[in-house]
């Protein structure tokens, strides 16, 4: 049956096309032509920062990613905890020596309801728009970095690209592209009632980003 | 309850014109989305260079794309997804429904897709027996009072905050608020419960990449991660004209969609997702299933100006551009796709017959061309569509009318009288009904061009 549709549908597009040729030489295609772009001059750390401050959400630049997180913890009293499992994730949460009620590393989908924080890494990061890029082949990121109520991302300086064709790039030049890539820009957010802006509707109302510039 | 056909549309537009709470919102929403957009393409350098450039790729696919489909499926079979192809809405629902019985379905989460609004997917698996859940927060409202989406990337612009909280408080038991933090907070709340339940997840698909496979989904709020992260099984609905063929050309859709939209750099997400899980241990559904959906659409690549309509990316310029629109809303066009992009992809998919108003539903003024991300000629389309309308015999008033008309263009002297006539008689008697009931009719000047001209 699916044979005879995709068929079907292909034979459709092929004699639909050719129909139309006698009109496509009085139609001219667009062409286009490169034209550069020169972006600001500031540092791109910086250039990240602004952008990820301008879509609500928090950015610190630190070479001591384990005291960032351990200020991030106890300011938001978390105690039940999600990270992914990227080891130095685990290794920095350990060396804050902050009481942990609940641990989980890549909860279920069961579990990961139940958790304050949810704690991962970004493997880029793309400067122009305050972008995460998470990379699933990398790290298992998908629930941590969406269901809990915050999500704090650590991602390292050397790793911001300037922009989304940058980012784009090192994702397809990295082997085989990854079955899942999330981009990240802010905390969750819907205008659908009223257009009044509402941060948090299904993934974290909060996003902290901590870039290390100590790698 | 709104429920209107496009064969009403004249009456659907009357009685949108009439009520004052719809034009307001509908003012608010295509102001707001329409200065955000503008300052949003002023904030790149080339915007133009990227809606040309958009384009181009948009024509190169649709010319060939047999070939982009075909490399598409290829690559993602490769990776595990699973192709489905469906000639019609009919022929979609039912893979889908086949799908999620065979899965043994009780609940199905969803998030946002005109497509699925397009086959009325919905009725489809409620009447198999599940429960669908809608879970882009507009789409849930307007899902919970048994509405239709009003905008394309706003379901519920047309609702206010009072109607919202007065149905959240009777279906969902909600104590009674009007903040609007605290209507997102229990719909948040209530939907993480379906989540959790959910054996099926459905989306729509905002590009597929051929090159890779890859299907590309843009959103803000996080559902649709949630809809395809949770449950065990994953069914994107894509329809054929979404295919680009370079993982590189998602940069130039990516800058254009979300600033065109709603004015933003990016989206708050976008999930790139290509075929299943590798191992065992990762993430994510166990099955994804791919529904390639015709419905009309290769029909319209049997010209280069219906062609166009199949480079549309959704974003909702048009819409918020169009003076026709800003005074009516969606619900008028008694169709799943409204405003001027709607206007002519309606009577394509549909046919022409019974949405033979749509294409006069605009004053071609061009606005809907100046703000596309990919330069589609709505006026244009417009006017082919119209041409392809069988010719109604006018009235033997109407015909003698034009006569007369005719008669006294080609005549400059009768032309100057008439003008002189015209002056005089505007004074006394109400001209032309049919034109004023709807706007109004400029008077005639007191002195003409030609006059001023000859004296100055």
């Amino acid at each position: 049956m699916n044979n005879t549709a995709r068929e079907a549908i292909l034979g459709s597009i092929r004699s639909h096309l050719a129909a139309s040729a006698p009109y496509d030489d009085q139609h001219e295609l667009l062409v286009h032509h490169e034209h550069p772009v020169i972006l600001s001059k500031i540092s791109l750390v910086e250039l990240f920062k602004q952008n990820v401050e301008s879509v609500n959400a928090h950015c610190i630049i630190t070479t001591d990613v384990t005291d960032a997180l351990r200020q991030i913890i106890a300011d938001l009293k978390a105690r039940r905890i999600a990270i992914s499992d990227d080891a130095n994730v685990e290794r920095w949460l350990r060396l804050t020596d902050l009481e942990i009620e609940k641990l989980g590393v890549v909860p279920d989908a069961q579990d990961i309801f139940r958790f304050d924080v949810g704690i991962t890494t970004a493997q880029a990061a793309i400067a122009e728009t305050g972008t995460l890029v998470l990379d699933s082949a990398h790290e298992r990121h998908r629930l941590v970095s969406l269901v809990p109520p915050v999500h704090i991302a650590i991602v390292a300086a050397s790793r911001i690209r300037e922009t989304l064709s940058d980012a784009l790039t090192l994702l397809q030049n990295t082997r085989e592209i990854s079955p899942t890539v999330t981009f990240i820009t802010g905390p969750s957010r819907t205008a659908d009632i009223e257009l009044t802006l509402a941060i948090g509707v299904h993934g974290p109302q909060e996003l902290y980003v901590i870039v290390n510039e100590s790698t | 309850m709104n429920h209107l056909s496009s064969e009403t549309f004249r009456e659907n537009a009357k009685a949108a014109l009439a009520d004052a709470h719809l034009r307001g919102a509908l003012k608010n929403a295509t102001t707001l989305f329409g200065e955000r957009r503008k300052q949003a393409a002023a904030s790149l350098p080339n915007w133009e260079d990227l809606r040309t450039q958009a384009r181009a790729i948009k024509d190169e696919v649709l010319l060939h794309l047999d070939r982009y489909l075909e490399e598409f499926v290829r690559n993602a079979e490769s990776r595990g997804a699973k192709i489905h192809w469906a000639r019609d809405a009919a022929e979609a629902n039912s893979i889908i429904c086949t799908l999620a019985t065979g899965r043994g379905a009780r609940v199905v989460v969803k998030s946002k897709s005109m497509t699925t609004e397009e086959t009325h997917l919905n009725t489809a698996l409620e009447a198999a027996g599940m429960q669908v859940v809608e879970t882009d927060l507009g789409e849930y409202i307007i899902q919970l009072a048994e509405e239709t989406p009003s905008h394309i990337i706003a379901p519920a612009i047309h609702k206010t905050r009072r109607q919202i909280a007065d149905l959240f408080t009777a279906e969902l038991g909600m104590v009674p608020t009007e903040d609007v933090a605290q209507l997102t907070s229990t719909a948040r709340v209530t939907l993480r419960d379906r989540f959790a339940a959910a054996d099926v997840g459905i989306s729509g698909v905002n590009f597929g990449v051929a090159e890779t496979g890859t299907i590309v989904i843009v959103e803000n709020e996080g559902n649709i991660r949630l809809t395809t992260s949770l449950p065990r099984m994953h069914i994107a609905l894509m329809g054929i004209e979404k295919v680009i063929p370079r993982f590189s050309d998602t940069d130039v859709f990516l800058k254009l969609l979300p600033r065109s939209g709603t004015g933003q750099r990016l989206t708050t997400y976008q999930s790139f997702i290509t075929g299943i899980k590798r191992r065992a241990t990762d993430e994510g559904p166990e099955e994804l299933h791919i529904v390639l959906l015709d419905n009309g659409r290769s029909r319209m690549l049997a010209h280069p100006v219906t062609r166009q309509s199949l480079a549309c990316i959704r974003c909702g310029a048009c819409l918020n551009a169009c003076p026709v629109y800003q005074q009516i809303g969606g619900h008028a066009y008694g169709s799943v796709y409204p405003g001027p992009i709607g206007a002519v992809i309606t009577p394509q998919l549909m046919g022409i017959e019974k949405t033979s108003q749509l294409p006069y539903a605009s004053s071609l003024c061009g606005a809907c061309r100046e703000v596309c991300p990919v330069k589609i000629d709505i006026p244009r389309l417009l006017l082919h569509l119209r041409g392809e309308i069988t010719p109604r015999k006018g009235s033997l008033g109407e015909r003698l009318a034009f006569k007369l008309w005719a008669r006294v263009m080609m005549s400059p002297t009768l032309y100057k009288m008439s003008a002189v006539a015209g002056r005089l008689v505007q004074r006394i008697v109400p001209l032309s009904r049919a034109w004023t009931s709807g706007r109004d009719l400029r008077p005639i000047e007191a002195r003409s061009f030609h006059d001023l001209w000859t004296n100055e």
